[in-house]
């Protein structure tokens, strides 16, 4: 197989072990879930050896060897871990966990075009000695017992260990139904009878009566399961306990370990995983492509808006263009339904981001100590790709802090009253077509007012709103001592980062003391086209959204007046009055530091940070038009303020500008350049 | 115009000694270079849109096939002063990880082959902002090797440097 081939199929692996470590990933904490209430997971573990071994094959028909070696070693790990009734000590699942992040990056690497590394000595030596220890264990785990509820909720934890260590010696662990009557009684079988006679052939553990309807062959409405451990067969039992064939059934019985493997066992199973992927209804595109798709949408949108000043000029020149105004208009309809279907493309489940959230709050509660119980109700809701992308971050920052700093130790929360283990509730509904609400709430101790405070040096302003924009600033933290999951303080600012002035999203918190706390985000569930208006200011352009500005209004000099100076050599702020709100009046171009000959600014735009109005003077509005926004990603550009950039139709960027975070940090004095 | 360069030598290659591709440009009068598997093309300076609040020594942002770059000017990145546009002016885009980044440059000279064994390290006076990785001597020119990530800033977004 010549190298090129390989090429062909590496995006198709790299998509399907992107599938399979997803279920990896979820099977392992679920299985990490059952280990930490002491129960197997069979089920479980059975489809993480299918997916394991799907890797295991994808990887070996590409010749990644590195995967391979991995797998291989999870692959036998399970196999043992599934002959002995899904039992998986704790510490494995942590090597498994960290078998499978080495898988990830990986195929990462390859995603990049790289080599895949070679695996780390200590993770293969770690699950060397795991599969030792499974391949041995056979005979010391306990075995699946398979009791229904109503048998062992009734039976004491010390039955259930000599039942299971019965069959793990090699017996069979037997329920027998015996239900007395007249008939059986002539017959000689009373409960006492079988229990004399079913004691010379097997080891009775328990007695257990239960109540049955009345019927003929229960007159008595009562029955008794008898549960024993025996080395004889079925049919022995039956004829000394004196009932039919049907009323014993098997509870458990001891697994082969060194014999061949019994019928259903996985290695049975055919390899159709990894010779042909599911035939699904579904397409797989690289992000990459749909962009391509729909940066050609992009430039029809700047084609059209060319077409219709050109439409518009004719028209003014005395050109009757009414057949081309229709023309446009269905043009226009066209245009918006193709650039929706696209967009519909790309949008993920929302689950999709949320599913790598119980692996991050699993690392930070080992390191904390907390016990943490995650509530994830995500519903059926979806997203832009690029806004999951982003929003990723902010959650997990969200999530790290309420475990290292909200949710109290267990000690602490007893004394509160409250259960020990700590719950947080992330959940995810959509507002509308065009807005998503994220929320993480924790029941942990809610945040301390006057902590942030003394950390910030003064005083916080009252309301929600205030202290979260405390907490916003860069270094603010409530707890004195770092962890290692969330060091440098909260994060909170780079939360607000992301949902504000990158996704133009909002940011909201409700707090109570020793009660918990709530963020909610809200964020679009697309980015890329908004209604915008285009700006003119010292002959430089920008845009802003159409649904952050409250009004334009022609700026009246007599409205506008000149307030004190806060600091000498600072312009004096300037207040403007409409409709009976008084409000200040910002100098867009000062703001921005934009080079050039002063200008008087004739018109102002009016927008609302929570409620609270500023106006923003310039040269004037240009006009109105869809544009498609390109967040700006690099570290040297993302400045408060700007959220992107667009193609206004001349080639050029021309920046977007988020008017509520400027009126902010003017209000606060000035951007921090 | 757009050059897109050729892929740089095999990734096999493990001599001592490899041979590699290195794109060589001028900027505030001196020759410099970067290693051609940091490059993703060279494209004409057609002017930039400024962005308010960032960094000085970034130019402004640049839309290339889609894409929205910063453009960091070399000239103020080393000291300078902005110099005029002329026509030769070329912006470098180079990729660190996830980052695309354009350079700014007074003109792009050419593509050299260089041995291991050419490149020397830095004098002292050059080496201590950490932009130069390496020296050598192509001819009678000294082209210095730069480091693309300390070039560029390796802030981080949550602004760890």
């Amino acid at each position: 197989m010549s190298s090129v081939d390989l090429r062909d199929f590496i995006s198709a692996y790299l998509g399907e072990t992107e599938d399979q470590l997803r279920v990896v990933n979820a099977k392992l904490l679920e299985i990490d879930a059952a280990v930490r209430r002491g129960e197997p997971h069979p089920r479980a573990v059975r489809d993480l050896f299918r997916s394991v071994h799907t890797i295991k094959g994808l990887s070996a028909m590409v010749d990644v060897d590195a995967v391979v070696a991995i797998s291989h070693r999870m692959e036998t790990i399970l196999r043992a871990a599934d002959r002995q009734g899904g039992h998986l000590a704790a510490g494995a699942v942590d090597v498994l966990l960290e078998a499978a992040r080495a898988i990830e990056h990986r195929v990462r690497e390859l995603a990049e075009n790289k080599p895949a590394s070679t695996p780390p000595a200590a993770l293969l030596e770690a699950l060397d000695v795991l599969e030792v220890r499974a391949g041995s264990a056979g005979k010391s785990a306990s075995s699946g017992l398979a009791l229904p509820v109503e048998l062992s909720d009734k039976l004491q934890p010390f039955e259930l260990e000599i039942l299971a260590r019965g069959v793990d010696d090699g017996r069979r662990a037997v329920r027998v139904d015996f239900c007395p009557s007249p008939a059986r009684a002539e017959r000689g079988f009373s409960i006492n009878s079988v229990r004399e006679r079913l004691s010379a052939i097997a080891e009775i553990v328990k007695t257990l009566p239960i109540a049955v309807p009345h019927t003929e062959m229960a007159p008595g409405g009562l029955s008794f399961a008898l549960l024993v451990l025996t080395t004889v067969s079925d049919e022995e039992i039956a004829t000394a306990a004196g009932v039919d064939l049907s009323e014993v059934s098997t509870l458990g019985a001891p697994v082969p370990v060194s014999e061949s493997a019994p019928p259903g066992d996985l290695d049975d199973e055919p390899d159709v995983d990894v010779a042909m992927p599911q035939r699904r209804n579904i397409v797989r595109v690289s992000v990459a492509r749909l962009d391509d798709a729909m940066e050609h949408v992009a430039s029809l949108v700047v084609t059209r808006s060319r077409l219709s000043r050109a439409v518009s000029e004719l028209a003014q020149s005395g050109v009757n263009t009414r057949a081309l105004g229709e023309i446009l208009r269905d043009n226009s309809r066209q245009l918006r339904d193709l650039r929706a279907a696209i967009l519909s493309v790309r949008l993920v489940p929302v689950t999709e981001v949320l599913e790598r959230i119980p692996l991050i709050l699993r690392g930070a509660r080992r390191e904390g100590g907390r016990q943490v119980r995650l509530v994830l109700d995500a519903g059926t809701a979806e997203l832009d790709k690029g806004v999951a992308e982003r929003i990723f971050p902010a959650l997990v920052h969200l999530v790290r802090n309420a475990v290292d700093h909200a949710i109290e130790p267990p000690d602490v929360r007893t004394r509160l009253g409250k259960p020990e283990e700590g719950t947080l509730v992330l959940r995810c509904v959509a507002r509308s077509n065009r807005e998503l609400e994220l929320s993480v709430s924790d029941d942990g101790r809610g945040i301390d007012r006057e902590a942030v405070a003394r950390r910030l040096g003064h005083d916080i302003g009252p309301g929600e709103a205030a202290l979260l924009d405390a907490l916003c600033q860069p270094g603010v933290s409530t707890l004195e001592r770092a962890t290692t999951t969330s060091g440098r303080g909260m994060g909170m600012d780079i939360v607000r980062r992301v949902v504000v002035d990158q996704l133009g999203g909002e940011l909201a918190m409700v707090t109570t003391r020793d009660v918990g706390t709530t963020f909610t985000l809200r964020v679009p569930l697309t980015l890329s086209i908004v209604d915008a208006f285009t700006l003119e200011c010292r002959n430089e352009r920008f845009v802003v959204p159409v649904s952050s500005v409250d009004e334009i209004f022609e700026i009246e000099r007599e409205r506008v007046r000149a307030g004190p100076a806060s600091q000498a050599g600072r312009a004096a702020p300037a207040v403007v009055e409409r409709r009976g709100e008084v409000m200040p009046l910002f100098d867009l171009a000062e703001i921005l530091g934009l080079p050039g000959a002063e200008a008087r600014a004739r018109q102002a735009l009016l927008v609302r940070r929570a409620g609270e109005p500023f106006a923003f003077g310039l040269e004037r509005v240009v006009g109105q038009q869809e544009a498609v926004v390109r967040p700006l990603l690099d570290p040297l550009v993302q400045v408060r303020g700007v959220t992107g950039a667009t193609d206004l139709g001349d080639g050029k960027p021309t920046l977007v500008l988020d008017l509520v975070s400027l009126g902010a940090s003017a209000a606060s004095g000035g951007l921090a350049a | 115009m757009t050059t897109t360069l050729a892929p740089s030598a095999p990734a096999g290659a493990v001599e001592n000694d490899a041979l590699a591709l290195y794109v060589v440009f001028s900027a505030n009068g001196g020759d410099y270079a970067l290693a051609a598997d940091t490059v993703l093309q060279m494209e004409a300076f057609e002017g930039v849109t400024a962005v308010p609040g960032a960094p000085p020594f970034v130019a402004g942002v640049v839309q290339i096939r889609g894409r929205v770059l910063p453009v960091v000017d070399l000239r103020v990145r080393f000291g300078g002063i902005p110099g005029e546009r002329v026509l030769d002016n070329r912006v470098v885009v180079g990729q660190h990880g996830e980052r695309i980044v354009g350079l700014l440059v007074d003109s792009a000279r050419e593509v050299v082959k260089l041995r291991r064994s050419e490149l020397k390290p830095p004098p002292s006076i050059v080496a201590s902002p950490g932009y130069v990785r390496a020296v050598a001597q192509i001819g009678t020119r000294i082209v210095m090797l730069l480091d693309f990530a300390k070039v560029i800033g390796e802030e981080k977004l949550d602004g760890v440097v």
